[in-house]
């Protein structure tokens, strides 16, 4: 993470000319806030720097969906895009549970605007079976989704989930479109998923794309997360936090992929009664640490660009400017051939 | 030449003028027709197939008439009442008939007539006939007894008591008849003559609407046939208009140039009459069966059937004319889906009174659901839940519960300290239960033992993940040790 600013100072400069030769109107994104939780290494970082990045035109403030977690949302450039794609990787299978129940949260959060209108969830047969099928009590229970509200299209083939998918992504009906797949199939490459990023910017509404058990590959997406489940707090009561007790859902959400191309990892909880997330921040222990010691888990990682960033997903290859983070960007049209393997967050 | 097996020996069920010429007949043994003949070629009789042959060939008769009904082994009824004129006239049809059947390579014999039994009669003793009003007497009395369509034994009772055509049936008294030989034959009689009415029962459900479409030159590309499906569609639109209904099963039959039928059906999960949607609705089916439907030399005729319909509910659109509609615009979307992947593509669920998890939540197709009438409308989110404390449930359950082995619980009746899942070891740090769930004996058949309880925890493994195990039975109730099993995945 430590670079320079002179470093980071030349590429800005770079990608402000490329900007420039291609005519594309260079947006400016805030710069985090320096307050909370910022370490050493990133105190460089200072208000004058300007964040550009080409190819977007500058966008509004209410193109983005807010998570209502200010430095998630900083670190996304304003929040989670609803005109696009984004997507959601699960690293193993078994996290199928806390990356469905990250993306129905975020679904939860779309439907606050668009009340009443239907959520559509497409998979192929194969992570139904193997991931088990949504079930529509613990969805109303969890994230207020209404049974009525659901429409699940379960497709034999992935040509046949990306065709549904496509189909609904230009639909405005919809108030956002799931497709989840497993694996990284070749079929999902960047032009299906550029038709998706496309249909889904004409219509307004968000498809997010549900990776289980995937490798990080370049895609049309603006925003990837990696979601991993996190252990939950405990439950709380008027004496207390509960011992043993399995409180609120909780994830580890890594920034894969952002317009800002900032790492970050974060502890979310999602409230089911307030349908809103909140952080769980470094230093709030979780649970006495007696009940630890009688418990032996794994301390939950720290949160909010902490001394831990993200593990890198896929391998890391050679980057030319020594120190400075792999970019957010999709790779230009030379650099590509390159690129092709899995990248360091990118 | 084709042989059977009758009695353990192969006779010849059939054969062909070359083999008739050599003086063979039917029901002579192969071995003797062997004898004489050395260098003829048998084949075995295969009745399935001669039934998909006749069926094919019903198919193809759709074209002259929606009411066609197999006869046996080798017959075809056609109910062509109102449907003559369409091709010029009783002779024309027949003729039209015979002539197409020929180029095809069959020899047909055709019989027209006022009821069914003296068409059947005509078409079998005569070959090409019409029979007028009235002539059917005329018709049967010279023909022999079988030509009344009655059972073989009957007929040689009659035969032996001299009553040998059926003429002289007619003649004689009926009600020694009746008694003597059963109330079958006079019913043959009497529908053969007209007297009691005989129903010929369709091989498919007769459409309440549908528009066809000669071509003169055959198509063959999937473009034109969408083309054709969508003015098809708008003849349709004003006769579904009339009726004040929509569509909501379709059909389009396409009749090859050379025999094959292919039958094409959608299904709408609303009533539809907008010529526009039901051709995406086919552009959807033909492009799923584009492999399936072999074009050959081109379809000469295109048919679109209405196969059920229902009322269909006017919309009235706001002064912008604009009529914006969700509900329809997702029901068009599944009807879509459903068309090019099949009945399930599309699901919903349904909320079931039910305290089972698996049985809780329905899965029906879209097309089956409950129409939701009115958007949910939730003014606020702080609505008070049916229960205080609602049980937790995933967001995710497998279909069917998947066996884990747990090596070791804390308690006997505890919570598993870690057990094995998809053949990896899993850490349980915190676990909460156990919620039991009792099976639902009301719905126990009688004499069927009841399934066990389970006993359902919620299990968060040592790296956060939660999930919903249950134990089946309980420890020293029976002689089996319980079974655990993981049913679902929470967020």
């Amino acid at each position: 993470m430590a670079m320079s600013a002179v470093a980071r100072d030349t590429v800005f400069a770079l990608r402000r000319q490329i900007a420039k030769i291609e005519g594309t109107l260079p947006e400016r994104l805030e710069v985090p806030a320096p307050s909370a939780p910022v370490d050493v290494a990133r105190s460089d970082i200072t208000p004058e720097i300007t964040i550009v990045r080409r190819g977007l035109a500058v966008a509004s403030p209410d193109a983005f969906l807010r998570t209502g977690i200010e430095h998630l949302d900083t670190a996304l450039g304003g929040g989670l895009p609803k005109a696009a794609l984004s997507e959601i990787h699960g690293l193993e299978t078994r996290d199928a549970g806390a990356v469905a129940g990250f993306a129905l949260s975020l679904a939860s959060l779309i439907l606050r605007e668009k009340q009443g209108l239907p959520i559509l969830w497409v998979g192929t047969a194969e992570i139904f079976r193997e991931a088990g099928f949504p079930y529509a009590s613990g969805l109303h229970a969890l994230f207020g989704i209404e049974p009525e509200q659901l429409l699940f299209s379960e497709a034999p083939k992935l040509l046949d989930a990306l065709w549904i998918a496509e189909e609904a992504a230009r639909m405005t009906a919809f108030a956002a479109v799931m497709l989840e797949i497993r694996g990284s199939p070749r079929l999902l490459d960047l032009t299906a998923t550029r038709r998706l990023h496309a249909r889904a910017q004409n219509a307004g509404r968000p498809v997010l794309l549900l990776r289980q058990a995937g490798e990080a590959e370049p895609t049309a997406a603006p925003v990837r997360l990696i979601v991993s489940a996190a252990s939950a707090a405990s439950r709380e009561t008027v004496a207390g936090p509960l011992a043993g007790s399995i409180g609120r859902p909780a994830f580890t959400v890594d920034i894969g992929k952002s317009r800002t191309a900032l790492p970050g990892q974060f502890t979310l909880e999602w409230n089911p009664d307030e349908h809103a997330f909140e952080e769980r921040r470094r230093g709030e222990e979780r649970r006495p640490q007696e009940e630890r010691a009688t418990n032996p888990v794994a301390v939950v990682s720290a949160s909010a660009r902490g001394a831990d960033p993200a593990p890198a997903s896929g391998a890391v290859l050679a980057f030319p400017a020594p120190g400075s983070p792999a970019s957010g960007d999709q790779p230009s049209r030379q650099q590509h051939p390159a690129h092709r393997g899995p990248r360091r967050t990118g | 030449m084709i042989s059977h097996r009758d009695n353990n020996t192969q006779r010849i069920a059939a054969l062909d003028e070359r083999a008739e010429a050599l003086k063979l007949k039917r029901g002579m043994g192969i071995a003797d027709a062997r004898a004489m003949h050395p260098s003829i070629d048998v084949v075995e009789a295969d009745a399935e197939a001669d039934r998909r042959l006749l069926e094919g060939l019903a198919d193809w008769c759709d074209r002259y008439t929606p009411l066609v009904a197999i006869d046996g082994e080798d017959g075809l009824f056609l109910d062509v009442t109102g449907c003559t004129h369409l091709f010029g006239g009783e002779r024309a049809m027949q003729d039209e008939i015979l002539t197409r059947f020929f180029q095809q390579g069959f020899d047909v014999r055709a019989g027209l007539a006022s009821t069914p039994g003296a068409a059947w009669a005509a078409a079998r003793f005569h070959g090409d006939r019409i029979v007028a009003g009235g002539e059917e007497e005329a018709l049967l009395s010279p023909l022999p007894l079988s030509a009344l369509r009655i059972a073989p034994e009957t007929r040689i009772r009659l035969e032996s008591v001299g009553l040998r055509t059926a003429g002289a049936v007619m003649a004689a008294p009926r009600a020694p008849l009746a008694r003597r030989f059963g109330a079958t034959l006079l019913l043959r009689l009497d529908q053969a003559l007209g007297r009691l009415d005989e129903a010929v029962s369709p091989r498919l459900p007769v459409a309440p609407l549908s528009v066809e479409r000669h071509l003169a030159e055959p198509v063959v590309l999937t473009d034109d046939i969408e083309r054709l499906v969508s003015r098809l569609a708008v003849a349709l639109k004003s006769d579904l208009e009339r009726r004040g209904e929509g569509a909501r099963a379709l059909a389009l039959l396409l009749f090859r140039v050379d025999g094959a039928v292919s039958r094409i059906a959608v299904g709408t999960s609303r009533p539809l009459r907008e010529p526009t949607l039901i051709r995406r609705l086919f552009h959807e089916r033909l492009a799923a069966l584009e492999q399936d439907i072999d074009a050959g030399f081109g379809f000469d005729l295109v048919r679109l059937s209405v196969l059920s319909v229902a009322a269909f509910d006017m919309l009235q659109g706001d002064l912008t004319g604009e009529v914006s509609d969700d509900d329809a615009d997702i029901a068009l979307f599944a009807d879509r889906i459903r068309a090019r992947l099949g009945e399930a593509a599309v699901l919903k669920p349904v909320v079931v009174e039910s305290h089972l998890p698996e049985r809780a939540v329905a899965i029906v197709p879209f097309a089956e659901a409950p129409q939701r009438r009115m958007p949910p409308n939730r003014p606020g989110r702080s609505a008070p839940p049916m229960t205080i404390y609602p049980p937790e449930r995933p967001v995710r359950l497998f279909r069917s519960p998947e066996p884990i082995e747990v090596p070791a619980t804390e308690m006997p009746e505890g919570p598993p300290m870690n057990f094995r899942w998809r053949r990896a070891l899993y850490r349980v740090a915190r676990a909460e239960g156990p919620e039991r769930i009792a099976a639902e004996w009301w719905r126990k058949l009688p004499g069927e033992e009841e399934a066990p309880t389970r006993d359902y925890y919620r299990i968060e493994d040592s790296e956060g993940r939660r999930y919903w195990l249950y134990r089946q039975g309980l420890y020293g109730a029976s002689q089996t040790s319980p079974r655990w099993f993981m049913h679902g995945v929470f967020a």
